[in-house]
């Protein structure tokens, strides 16, 4: 048994009279890869933002890395070791596409003001000799053609690579990703399925939120089903595929 | 002729320093800050009560040291920096963009208001003044001219190549990421606020120090000499020169400043009318404004892209993708096919 990453224990959140998640609990454990689908308006979204600290539960827990994660900012959080994405490419528009991985890899000590002032000349060695590293990466992730360019000029597919290239880079402990394959032609989502595998054989621990049921079933090691801001089921998508309530969520209940 | 020439450089180079800390809050940080000109007149009071001794009745003003100028320069920026740390507090912690822009504004405005009418703190409306010569009457007027235009030169210079250092190291690309998207910045663990303020009081400080050079300059300084809405010129200047670029910022001071606003007073007033040439002005700095927008919005000399020192390669390259005789590598397809790498 491997050990637990990110327990989720009773967690709530209503926005007004809304129930957004409603006393939702699971575990992702270290070195997995976890789908987390459902209907749309499951929760899935708002257990990410709760999880990442965009939004602040009303009740129940969080804990990630043996942290107690309730109350953090996002940016606390994030340097604990969790990288989420959103369901758009939120690239740094106007940064070149490499500075984008330069600030997925850099280590935040060298961005103090002080140092970066003392130190510009020994942090730039250390940039150039870094380089031949992310020129491998811009390669791997085929943006090598356009590593040197504005990040806003790129296509919407390689928004999405240069997202994975910028984890790649940061190695988190867990990844989350809001809808990878939202607007992705079938070829470029061979090479997200790929881009998946390849951070869990890195080591990071992946939950991956998504819609397209094939792909999850392709790349996901186990699943976990949510309806009406609660998980329903939790296992492999294969003994998932005859639970009734899973299918009732997807396809609707005629018995209500 | 000269005297007049050295003038008006001086004082170019002077809201150079002020245009380069503007542009870190502004071109690197992305926050439209407004309350910069009362850094920048606080600089020069403080600069000036600091140094020109009491005040004699029916002058007031506070303090009213008798400060070497090398000594009260630093601590002017240091009562810049503590006050902007204040305002900045308020502005950054939760607001954004014009909502940011409007809280500074109001800043601005509510300390211009104070500073007229609260006599005893800088004597209001009337300003303080003190002829005051850090060198001791040394050199003669003249000469005294010509260094402090050295002296100033040689400041915009070193801030130069500090901000330029800071823009190009770690510090400023993270800054320009939390600029560039904020959420995305906090998920690869950077603290925004943080981030933004460090940006902010760093700015405020480069507006501090110019401010203590002007005091030095002008001698003399009322609050008509720093109507709050004057900071569109050197956004004017950020503009022309380039936004996010520190040699762009530099040069951009120095159009703006000796190619508009001064020669600009040379545009004949009719005697019925001597409000004209000014409104000129105003109006051509505008126009200045638009054109750039229009034909080159990312000024003169844009913000430079960090690159891994091949850009010279991708020069030619791009040229031919534009020419239509290599594939254009921003096609999505080009994540099928990968582009031939091209080796030099």
């Amino acid at each position: 048994m491997t050990t637990a990453l990110l327990e989720i224990e009773g967690l709530s959140k209503s926005f007004g009279g809304v129930v957004a998640v409603n006393d939702c609990s699971m575990t992702i454990h270290e070195g997995s890869v976890v789908g987390l689908i459902g209907p749309n308006g499951a929760g899935k979204s708002s257990v990410i933002d709760l999880v990442s600290g965009f939004e602040q539960p009303t009740s129940g827990r969080v804990r990630f890395a043996g942290v107690d994660v309730v109350g953090k900012r996002p940016d606390q959080i994030s340097r604990l070791g969790m990288i989420r994405t959103f369901q758009t490419p939120r690239e740094w528009r106007d940064l070149s596409v490499i500075d984008n991985v330069r600030v997925g890899r850099s280590d935040l000590e060298s961005e103090s003001l002080w140092r970066s002032f003392t130190s510009a000349r020994r942090l730039r060695r250390q940039e150039e000799i870094d380089t031949a590293e992310l020129r491998e990466l811009m390669e791997h992730y085929r943006l090598d053609d356009v590593r040197n360019a504005r990040a806003v000029g790129l296509s919407g597919g390689q928004k999405r690579l240069l997202e994975f290239a910028r984890i790649a880079a940061a190695k988190p402990r867990l990844t989350i990703l809001d809808e990878p394959m939202g607007g992705v032609n079938p070829v470029l989502g061979e090479r997200i399925g790929e881009a998946i595998r390849e951070l869990k054989n890195a080591g990071s621990t992946v939950v991956v939120v998504e819609h397209n049921l094939p792909f999850i079933e392709k790349t996901c090691d186990e699943v976990v089903v949510m309806d009406l801001g609660t998980v329903i089921a939790q296992g492999r998508f294969d003994e998932l595929r005859d639970n009734k309530r899973v299918v009732d969520a997807y396809l609707g209940n005629d018995d209500e | 002729m000269l005297q007049y020439w050295t003038a008006i450089l001086t004082e170019a180079t002077i809201f150079g320093v002020l245009a380069l800390g503007i542009d870190m809050i502004w071109g690197w940080a992305g926050d439209f800050d407004l309350s910069a000109y009362a850094y920048f007149a606080l600089g020069v009071y403080m600069t000036i009560i600091m140094t020109v001794g009491k005040a004699k009745a029916p002058v007031e003003y506070v303090l009213g040291w008798h400060l070497p100028y090398l000594l009260a320069v630093p601590i002017a920026v240091a009562v810049v920096v503590a006050f902007a740390s204040i305002i900045g507090a308020i502005a950054l912690r939760n607001l954004r963009d014009v909502y940011f822009s409007i809280t500074t504004l109001g800043a601005v405005w509510a300390i211009y208001y104070g500073v007229e009418n609260f006599t005893p703190l800088f004597n209001g409306y009337n300003g303080v003044f003190g002829l005051f010569d850090p060198l001791g009457g040394k050199l003669s007027y003249n000469a005294y001219h010509y260094f402090f235009f050295a002296f100033c030169l040689l400041v915009l210079f070193l801030v130069y190549l500090v901000v330029q250092r800071l823009s190009r190291s770690p510090f400023g690309r993270m800054v320009r990421a939390v600029r560039d998207d904020e959420r995305a910045a906090s998920v690869y663990g950077r603290n925004v606020f943080w981030a933004k303020y460090r940006t902010y009081l760093v700015g405020a400080g480069l507006a501090g120090l110019s401010g203590g050079l002007f005091a030095a300059y002008i001698g003399a300084f009322n609050p008509l000499d720093w109507r709050p809405t004057e900071i569109f010129v050197l956004y004017a200047a950020i503009l022309v020169g380039g936004r996010g670029n520190p040699r762009g910022v530099v040069l951009g001071s120095f159009i703006v400043y000796v190619g508009f606003v001064e020669m600009t007073r040379y545009i004949p007033s009719p005697a019925a009318r001597p409000e004209l040439g000014p409104a000129l002005r105003q109006i051509l700095i505008g126009l200045l404004i638009i054109l750039m927008l229009k034909f080159r919005p990312s000024g003169l000399l844009p913000e430079r892209l960090g690159t891994d020192g091949t850009s010279a390669r991708r020069s030619w390259r791009t040229w031919f993708t534009r020419a239509k005789f290599l594939p254009d590598p921003r096609r999505d397809d080009v994540v099928a096919e990968p582009l031939p790498r091209v080796e030099t």
